[in-house]
């Protein structure tokens, strides 16, 4: 299989234990070239743990990832499974852009160093390279003005789309949303979904953890819906919301939509 | 009894002169201990238990007992291993050996303030751990940590006075000598206290400097950064130049 036609995110059969608690326990999950995917499901069905798989902040205790084809954080040889090196999964980690429902923003940096300093300590580029391209991601989620804000005077909305502008300038491959808007207050959700639905637009390849039904039903190209450390049922939207067929999907829709 | 603080005026030149020692003690062994302690802080919060245990044990032991001791011990232990130390070489490796064990602490503490998820958004854009720890952790760790740090520094150079005890000629031992062959305890004394209070007022005065420089938040960002990231086409860096 060629690069082109691999899909853009295969994790196959990812488990992990937390002590004795089982958080994964065999999800499966290919996405295409510019898909989008939301994953949806109950506090501690195993969202986020998927996610931190994927670009290996969580180690799985089994299972593959791959990323435009290529392995992340282990690598399979004739069989025997060897651990990539730290470097090697750094190098992955900078394909793979990253949200976080808290933004985890640098407090101690402007909004425009934040979004520059994965440039020069990743990329190794000159600060006026890693400036420009961080002003012009700045300007992309609308906050060109709040470039030399520091983020404790940044309004939810406005951190969150920073952090989005500082996993963009890295120009990754994929990018993984954490309930990118469950800490924000209800009005300052919009301005957040509409630059993802923009980046979405662009062509990006997005898994995305979320409560936000219509944005799931707007955006997604297809849905997974997690419980209990399983991958219960995935779908496209329509398909998802409108005919659930596991009981525990309907039991969740109307919990949630009620 | 009158005070007769002319004695003192004699003996300033030699007192000063002790001073510059008690000066040199306290800033060489803050700065191994600092070296020392940062490794040591590294290593307590790193993932792998033997060295976050065996750090763990130096500071129990270090912090656990008397600098006094320290000194004493380094003093006479040295020739057990074949070497006589001199007093001054003693006093240095025995103050840095606390002053590790103090500063391990509170720079560890320092690292353990910076939250969990700032580091993870470095390594989520693929920064390694050396530059997560310059760029993210340090920056921020030093300005949590400068009053408990400066605390530190300065009961630290309080206590090179105990290094007096193994015969290190520092302004303690050379006060001592001093109104002991003048029989002007008060006075002498008094110029002593004098001289650490400046000594240490200068320290207070670094931290208050080094709180104002490191408030990024109050100040924003400097000029010269301005420049650099916001480019000459920013109206206010224009004016500003
Ligand atoms: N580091 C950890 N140590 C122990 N347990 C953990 C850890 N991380 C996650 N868990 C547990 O794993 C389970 C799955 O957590 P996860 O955060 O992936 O759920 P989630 O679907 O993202 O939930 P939410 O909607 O609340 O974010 C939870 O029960 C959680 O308590
Ligand atoms: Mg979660």
């Amino acid at each position: 299989m060629t690069q082109a036609e691999s899909p853009m995110i295969e994790a196959r059969d990812i488990r992990k234990t937390f002590g004795t608690f089982q958080a994964l326990k065999g999800v499966s999950l290919t996405v295409g070239r510019g898909e989008v995917v939301c994953l949806i499901g109950p506090s501690g069905s195993g969202k986020s743990t998927l996610l931190r798989c994927i670009n290996h902040l969580e180690t799985p205790d089994s299972g593959v990832v791959r990323v435009d084809g290529q392995p992340v954080g282990s690598v399979e040889n004739n069989g025997r499974t060897t651990r990539m090196s730290a470097r090697q999964v750094a190098q992955m980690r900078s394909q793979i852009g990253m949200v976080f429902q808290m933004f985890n923003l640098w407090p101690h940096i402007s909004a425009i160093e934040n979004v520059a300093l994965g440039l020069t300590e990743v990329k190794g580029m000159s600060v006026p390279q890693a400036a420009k391209i961080a002003r012009e991601q700045m300007e992309r989620v609308g906050l060109a003005a709040k470039c030399d804000a520091f983020p404790e005077h940044l309004s939810g909305g406005q951190r969150q789309r920073v952090a989005i502008a500082r996993a963009l300038a890295m120009e990754p491959k994929v990018m993984l949303f954490d309930e990118p808007t469950s800490a924000l207050d209800p009005e300052l959700v919009g301005e957040v979904l509409q630059v993802m639905e923009s980046v979405a637009a662009d062509g990006m390849t997005m898994i995305v953890a979320t409560h936000e039904m219509g944005f799931a039903r707007k955006v997604a190209d297809k849905v997974v819906f997690m419980d209990d450390g399983n991958d219960v049922e995935a779908g496209a939207p329509d398909q998802i919301f409108d005919n659930p067929k596991s009981d525990r999907l309907q039991r969740f829709l109307n919990k949630v939509l009620a | 009894m009158e005070l007769d603080f002319s004695v003192a005026w004699t003996y300033l030149p030699v007192m000063l002169e002790a001073t510059l020692l008690t000066i040199m003690l306290a800033l060489v062994t803050q700065t191994i201990g600092t070296s020392i302690g940062f490794v040591f802080a590294l290593g307590r919060t790193s993932r792998f238990g033997v060295l976050r245990f065996a750090v763990w044990s130096y500071v129990w032991l270090f912090r656990g007992t008397p600098v006094l001791l320290h000194l004493f011990f380094v003093y006479y232990a040295a020739p057990l291993f074949g070497v006589t130390l001199d007093a001054l070489p003693a006093a240095i490796i025995a103050m840095s050996l606390s002053s590790a064990a103090y500063n391990t602490e509170i720079l560890r503490s320092g690292i353990q303030a910076v939250h969990k998820g700032q580091i993870e958004a470095a390594e989520a854009v693929g920064m390694r751990y050396g530059r997560i720890v310059r760029r993210v952790v340090a920056p921020q760790a030093i300005r949590i940590v400068i009053p408990p740090y400066m605390s530190n520094f300065i009961s630290h150079t309080k206590n090179t006075s105990l290094a007096s005890v193994i015969t290190v000629p520092e302004l303690m031992l050379t006060s001592q000598m001093v109104y002991s062959s003048t029989y002007r305890a008060i006075e002498i004394l008094s110029v002593a206290g004098l001289i650490y209070l400046v000594l240490t007022s200068c320290l207070t005065g670094l931290q208050l400097w080094l709180e104002r420089r490191t408030s990024y938040e109050a100040r924003g960002m400097s000029r010269r950064r301005r420049r650099q990231f916001l480019g000459a086409s920013d109206a206010s860096v224009r004016m500003e130049a």
